[in-house]
């Protein structure tokens, strides 16, 4: 009885079939991201990469630590819901180091919130400046005690 | 016939090949290890994303129109000088209707000079003509089915764990395909990375426990911010729902956002 022989065609199939997948998967565990998978089709690393960002904006609970007295007042008065930075402007570097300041309001600021337009909602206090006084807001408007005069 | 090949020295490759692959493996999790300690310093540590939910509502009704959100996003993520905003506010200007003319309203007029960032000039149109005006903060709807992921040939958008619709700037490629796919027109393509950029909400400051920029500066609360998973009855977030009767952007796409808005008129998109 003849002994079984693999045919040499097959053969060749054979080995083409398994180098073919075996190059494919060395060509994936190099390439493939480590964490891609982990979470869905993504890197999940990125997710670290994304939050080790360093914040710009330091939040109202920052300058509470250092500026608590000008809170406790700001909190009295209509600009209490207000963060600090809304006018001051990104101050986790000054708080990082105190020597370096906040930007430099100019005394007209004020009006990018308090100019009158018709979009504004009716409820927000507005102002035609043009009309209402011709000199800064600071002068008459005390910004953390808005219903007080200096 | 001399064989080729000795049964010692097939055995010794063969051995060799399988000590290869031990080898590899081993390199690669020592790898995997490597790049996340490398990855993870700086962030924050205890942050499990599976744990939270974002969500953003906005109160159109609160909105003044200052831009402090549109500027403050800008310093926060260095978004590119330009016509590149995460989050922008738009004017909406409804006219009243032709005396006569059998329509409900007038014209619509849209505009959003710089996304709003420096505020607005004094509107052209005379106030009596006016009909309604008002301004929509806009930014990333965090869609739960996000046309933009589905897109992505390469797995570099994402939807995260906690709601976020992220992408991963070191994947992406920058084909630009998620840009066509967002029907709200939040993403573009950075002309500085030449890759894919969008809101994050934020994602360094979240995961601090801090607000995104936008709703830490927003004067009047049109914007409010909470976690679903871990919001008590008290919390902005259930008062908002509470006293709200709340609207999604385009809700016949069925892309579920989850970007709730108070106060809508139809004509905003």
């Amino acid at each position: 009885m003849p002994r079984f022989k693999l045919p040499p065609q097959i053969l060749c199939l054979v080995l083409l079939t398994l180098a073919i997948v075996g190059s494919y998967l060395t060509a994936r565990a190099f390439l493939k991201p480590t964490s891609f998978g982990e979470l869905g089709w993504y890197r999940a690393n990125a997710l670290v990469e994304l939050r080790s960002r360093t914040p710009v904006y330091a939040g109202k609970q920052a300058c509470d630590e250092c500026h608590s007295d000008v809170l406790q007042k700001l909190g009295k008065f209509e600009h209490k819901n207000l963060s600090c930075e809304a006018c001051h402007g990104p101050c986790r570097e000054h708080g990082d180091n105190p020597e370096v300041l906040p930007v430099k309001l100019t005394g007209n600021f004020c009006l990018r919130c308090h100019e009158a337009n018709p979009s504004r909602p009716a409820w927000f206090k507005q102002i035609v400046s043009k009309e209402h006084y011709s000199g800064q807001c600071v002068e008459c408007h005390l910004p953390h005690q808005p219903s007080q005069t200096p | 016939m001399k064989t080729r090949f000795s049964r010692r020295s097939v055995l010794t490759k063969l051995g060799g090949a399988i000590a290869g692959l031990f080898t590899l493996s081993a390199a690669r999790a020592a790898k995997a290890a490597v790049q996340k300690v490398l990855a993870s310093s700086g962030a924050p540590k205890d942050y499990d994303a599976t744990k939270h939910k974002w969500l953003m509502c906005i109160d159109v009704n609160r909105c003044i129109g200052c831009g402090l959100c549109a500027e403050a996003c800008k310093k926060e993520n260095g978004v590119p000088e330009g016509p590149y905003f995460r989050t922008w506010i738009e004017r909406y200007v409804i006219l009243k209707p032709e005396p006569g003319s059998g329509q409900t309203r007038g014209e619509t007029l849209v505009d959003s000079p710089d996304g709003g960032m420096h505020g607005f000039p004094a509107l052209t149109v005379p106030t009596d003509k006016i009909e309604h005006s008002f301004f929509v903060p806009k930014l990333c709807n965090l869609c739960k089915y996000s046309p933009c992921v589905q897109v992505c040939p390469v797995g570099a958008s994402f939807d995260a764990p906690d709601g976020a619709v992220l992408v991963d700037p070191k994947y992406c490629i920058g084909c630009g395909f998620c840009i066509q796919a967002c029907p709200y027109g939040c993403r573009f393509l950075s002309p500085v990375t030449h890759t894919a950029e969008k809101c994050t909400l934020c994602y360094h400051r979240i995961t601090r426990g801090l607000k995104p920029a936008c709703v830490e500066v927003c004067p009047g609360q049109a914007r409010i911010f909470g976690d679903l998973m871990t919001a008590g009855p008290d919390d902005p977030i259930r008062k908002f729902y509470e006293n709200n009767r709340v609207q999604v952007l385009k809700p016949h796409l069925g892309t579920e956002p989850r970007v709730l808005y108070a106060g809508l008129d139809k004509e905003v998109r």
